[in-house]
């Protein structure tokens, strides 16, 4: 199985490049998306190992707030990629510093410290790269252990057996076991499927973490709601109200961020907060993460974050010396449904993480039921404890939508599939070959 | 419970006028502000509101914020209305979301768009009948010929027994205001009053955005203080509120090509007999649906039952989780999932499917036609008024234009639109557009699915209180 890991590095922009680099980014942008218009291939997709891949300009003015150190403009490239070999790191730089050679000359060499053009070489371009790499605080996968050239692959296995059902005509009370046959000889024969034979690893939720987590939850227990109230009376309850609302955001800025929206089905989002000053506040923000951290890696393994099940990938990362927080993802659908799906279904993790930054909607004890995973919100009295935070829904969306940063280049190689579909391929491809009951048969064929 | 200030409120929100069997929607541009607003002070006593006793017309009026702007509205006090309604429907985003495409364009729009007229505000009058709705317009004609010049007349009825032009009977799942004094519905119909009157806790029981008057212009006096408390932070004191008792309203002007419509569901049929063909175009357009031509719900109903059938009391979870009943792509199950929101709880889908309900308010125009497999050739254009009120436009309307309906990745779907409201004519390539219709066995797939319904023009108003009709007056 090849797993799936983030990769992120930070450049700083030369100001007087700043704006060459911008219509570089810009031109980048357009001819990317002309070319996926037209259905013709393009750039990123020579780099094997690519899922997502962005590119975002990061400066003061990306700050809603004021940055905790001063920061200057940096250009920030985040990727997903297949870890592939014992330096799965380095592997995939190299595919990027030679497969997308050009980019990453126009766009680099607008930053401070960028090799001059005879000095540049495979080795001296990653080097560059990899000075800014820094590490990634907590890590979602939508779909562990699918690698780019599987997910195509699967893909086309729905399509063709999708296709192959719709041509057939099964007489009436056909058994769903007979037709289950039928596929299989049809994809049998056929030389192009011949890795359906071998089983695709999924990645089950690993209940070892999860009871140590739970048993240190328990063990814990005293210290976590000692902590919880003297957070709740130095720190809660001294917090001001926020009342931005969304109709208070910058038309401008709003417009910017839309402008790339919904253009297809899939959509990105970016974000940068400040954290709350204060050892409380950082060790706080610290707990959430590792919490983060255990439940996306071993935990929400199934192609869900926090009961969310439209996300392809996700993470949070500290910059700036621990004190600014990075958040990015790639997900079906809009922004407001994205959205209005994370304070649906799990107002409390993400106010448990986001209320350690600067004017988050006021709460109180940070959404304390939700170290419990897969704690519904209905919870007799949940309503009472977790006002506030992310339940207060025009202030999230303002808040959210406000502290976000516009994307300057956005890639994603299969943004005809949604999460949904990803997964569903694998457990079709997987289930094409084990031997069906008539109603496990069933279910297979509800699949197409 | 909060109980609605009903005479505050205009009547449109809480009944749908079925007895009004004429309307007729004038699209007006203010020539004097001056005038118009001496014609609102003239008409504020007049429009109907919750707690008047209906008799042989209604008359209500909503503002484009284009129109406020008409008006001399503040441009700081104009930013606390809804981005959705500052910006009006055409945008190039919203084109995106809503999927106003091809023959949709809003540059093919006859009202609404840009290259249109531009309009500020709409008067809805509505008869028993169409002489008496003119009668009544012609009533108070004379008050604004000074003051508005009307672009457009958009002609509406309401069709026997709730029909539209399909032949579907329409109107049956409506949500209830809570505290609005109409009788409880049951179903998961009883919403809080936040989701369609501003000024209101809503079903995450917080305040929804509303428009401050964060700049004193006209007699604020007039306006009650915004029901969250929100004040200005140097002087403390609290914001009037020209939203309270105030909603926004929706209208798209949706022509429906019933011959194609029933001509597509025929051809899919594999039936050869006429009779048994037409059973089976029925059917399958009942598929597309969610509900039998008489209204009974697939989920409960496996054969049309032939006569009306008004019944919203069921789920999914349990009656139909496999969809072979009614598919997830059909048109009822799309804008209400009930108890299957995405991959949640019954219980927590039911409570997060009530923050995305509409109040639907749909006449029909054109030939009083009813369609149906046999007879599917009207004259001339017909169509649907399509109308909805909600206190937050993004997050019901367009929502279920977008994510429910466009969206061909709703739920586990692949490549399945609204196969009603989303279909595009020219779709993306790669992934073609079909509906899914779930069967024990195989699926049954009709593949390359074609529009019926064209946008012909649309427009977001924003409908206020009668007091902020009679604040408007005075700006
Ligand atoms: C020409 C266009 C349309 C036609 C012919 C149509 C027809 C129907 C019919 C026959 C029903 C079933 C009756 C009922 O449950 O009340 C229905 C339900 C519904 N429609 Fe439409 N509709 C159209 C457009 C739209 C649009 C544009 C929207 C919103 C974006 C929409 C939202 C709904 C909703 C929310 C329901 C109720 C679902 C439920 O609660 O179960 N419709 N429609």
């Amino acid at each position: 199985m090849i797993h799936q890991h983030p990769l992120i590095t930070l450049a700083e922009v030369r100001e007087d490049k700043l704006h060459i680099l911008k219509t570089r980014l810009e031109d980048i942008r357009v001819s990317l998306l002309n070319a996926q218009m037209s259905e013709q291939p393009v750039e990123f997709g020579k780099v094997s190992t690519l899922h997502y891949g962005r590119w975002v300009i990061l400066s003061r003015d990306s700050f809603r707030d004021e940055p905790a150190i001063p920061v200057g403009i940096r250009l920030v490239l985040t990727t997903n990629y297949d870890g592939i070999g014992n330096d799965h790191e380095d592997y995939h730089l190299a595919e990027l510093v030679t497969q997308l050679t050009q980019y990453i000359d126009d766009l680099y060499e607008c930053c401070v410290g960028y090799p001059e053009p005879e000095e540049r070489t495979e080795e001296s371009r990653k080097n560059f790269l990899k000075k800014g790499l820094i590490r990634t605080s907590a890590f979602y996968n939508g779909a562990p252990g699918r690698s780019v050239s599987q997910i195509h692959q699967e893909d086309s296995l729905h399509q063709h057996i999708w296709k192959f059902l719709k041509n057939k005509k099964w007489d009436e009370g056909t058994p769903a076991v007979e037709i289950h046959r039928a596929i299989k000889q049809e994809i049998d024969s056929r030389p192009e499927f011949e890795w359906t034979k071998e089983k695709a690893g999924v990645q089950g939720i690993k209940w070892l973490s999860l009871i140590a987590y739970g048993v240190l939850f328990i063990v814990m227990l005293p210290l976590i709601i000692g902590w919880l109230v003297y957070l709740f009376i130095f720190h809660e309850l001294w917090d001001k109200k926020v009342t931005l609302a969304q109709s208070d955001l910058d038309d401008t800025k709003i417009n910017e961020l839309k402008k790339v929206e919904d253009i297809f089905p899939q959509n990105q989002f970016t974000q940068v907060a400040v954290l709350k000053p204060g050892f409380a506040r950082r060790l706080n923000f610290r707990i959430w993460m590792f919490r983060t951290r255990v439940l996306a890696g071993d935990i929400f393994v199934k192609g869900k974050l926090l009961n969310i099940p439209t996300i392809h990938f996700a993470r949070w990362v500290l910059i700036d010396k621990n004190k600014h927080v990075l958040f990015f993802s790639n997900f079906d659908g809009n922004w407001e449904q994205y959205l209005g799906d994370f304070i649906d279904q799990s107002g409390w993790g993400l106010t448990a993480i986001f209320c350690n930054t600067v004017k988050f909607p006021r709460t109180n004890f940070m959404g304390v039921l939700g170290i419990i995973p897969g704690m519904p919100l209905t919870f007799p009295g949940s309503k009472f404890v977790l006002t506030g935070g992310a339940y207060d829904e025009e202030h999230f969306l303002a808040w959210s939508r406000s502290t976000q940063v516009p994307t300057q280049v956005w890639y994603c190689p299969y943004r005809h599939l949604s999460i949904k579909n990803v997964n569903n391929n694998t457990m079709i491809r997987n289930e094409l070959r084990q031997d069906l009951t008539e109603e496990q048969a069933k279910l297979f064929l509800k699949r197409f | 419970m909060t109980a609605l200030e009903l005479s505050e409120i205009q009547a449109y929100l809480l009944s749908d006028y079925q007895q009004m069997g004429y309307s007729k929607y004038y699209l007006m541009q203010v020539k004097d502000a001056a005038a118009t607003k001496n014609f609102l002070a003239a008409i504020a006593h007049g429009i109907t509101h919750a707690n008047a006793t209906i008799t042989d017309t209604c008359f209500n009026i909503g503002f484009t914020s284009n129109g406020l702007k008409q008006l001399g509205y503040n441009e700081t006090n104009m930013h606390s209305f809804s981005r959705e309604f500052r910006e009006g429907m055409v945008t190039e985003h919203r084109q995106r979301l809503l999927g106003n495409f091809e023959s949709s364009d809003p540059s093919k729009w006859q009202w609404g768009a840009p290259a249109n007229d531009r309009i500020d505000l709409i008067l809805m009058v509505f008869g028993k009948d169409e002489a008496i709705a003119e009668d009544f317009y012609n009533g108070i004609k004379d008050k604004f010929e000074t003051a508005l010049s009307v672009i457009h007349i958009l002609d509406g009825k309401a069709m026997p027994d709730n029909r539209e032009h399909f032949g579907f009977r329409d109107g049956i799942s409506q949500p209830v205001i809570k505290g609005s004094g109409l009788p409880p519905c049951g179903n998961n119909n009883d919403i809080e009053p936040g989701e369609f009157v501003l000024g209101y806790k809503n079903e995450y029981t917080v305040y929804p955005d509303t428009a401050l008057l964060k700049i004193a212009q006209g007699k604020p006096e007039l306006l009650a203080d915004n029901a969250e408390g929100l004040a200005d932070e140097r002087t403390k004191v609290k914001y009037k509120d020209v939203g309270q008792n105030g909603t926004y309203f929706v209208l798209l002007q949706l022509q429906q090509d019933v011959d194609g419509f029933w001509e597509f569901w025929k051809k899919q049929s594999v039936e050869t007999d006429e009779k048994k063909r037409n059973e089976e175009a029925t059917m399958l357009a009942a598929k597309m649906m969610g509900r039998w031509p008489g209204g009974a719900p697939l989920v409960k109903y496996d054969k049309d039952p032939g006569v009306d059938v008004t019944d919203d009391n069921f789920k999914y979870v349990k009656e139909d989780a496999s969809g072979n009943k009614c598919p997830f792509g059909a048109h009822i199950r799309r804008m209400n999932p009930r108890d299957v929101f995405e991959e949640s709880s019954p219980k927590v889908s039911l409570s997060l499917t009530r923050r995305h309900r509409i109040m639907r308010r749909v006449r029909s125009y054109g030939e009083d036609f009813i369609g149906s497999a046999e007879n599917h050739k009207p004259n001339g254009e017909v169509g649907l008024l399509f109308g909805c009120f909600n206190a937050n436009i993004s997050k019901q309307f367009e929502f279920l234009q977008y994510t429910w309906g466009n969206s061909p990745k709703f739920k586990r779907l692949y490549a399945d639109p609204d196969p009603l409201i989303g279909v595009r004519e020219d779709p993306e390539k790669k992934l073609g557009q079909i509906f899914t219709i779930p069967q024990a066995t195989t699926n049954r797939v009709i593949s390359d699915m074609q529009s019926f319904v064209t946008v012909k023009g649309g427009a977001y108003f924003f409908f206020p209180s009668i007091t902020a009709i009679k604040f408007l007056a005075t700006i």
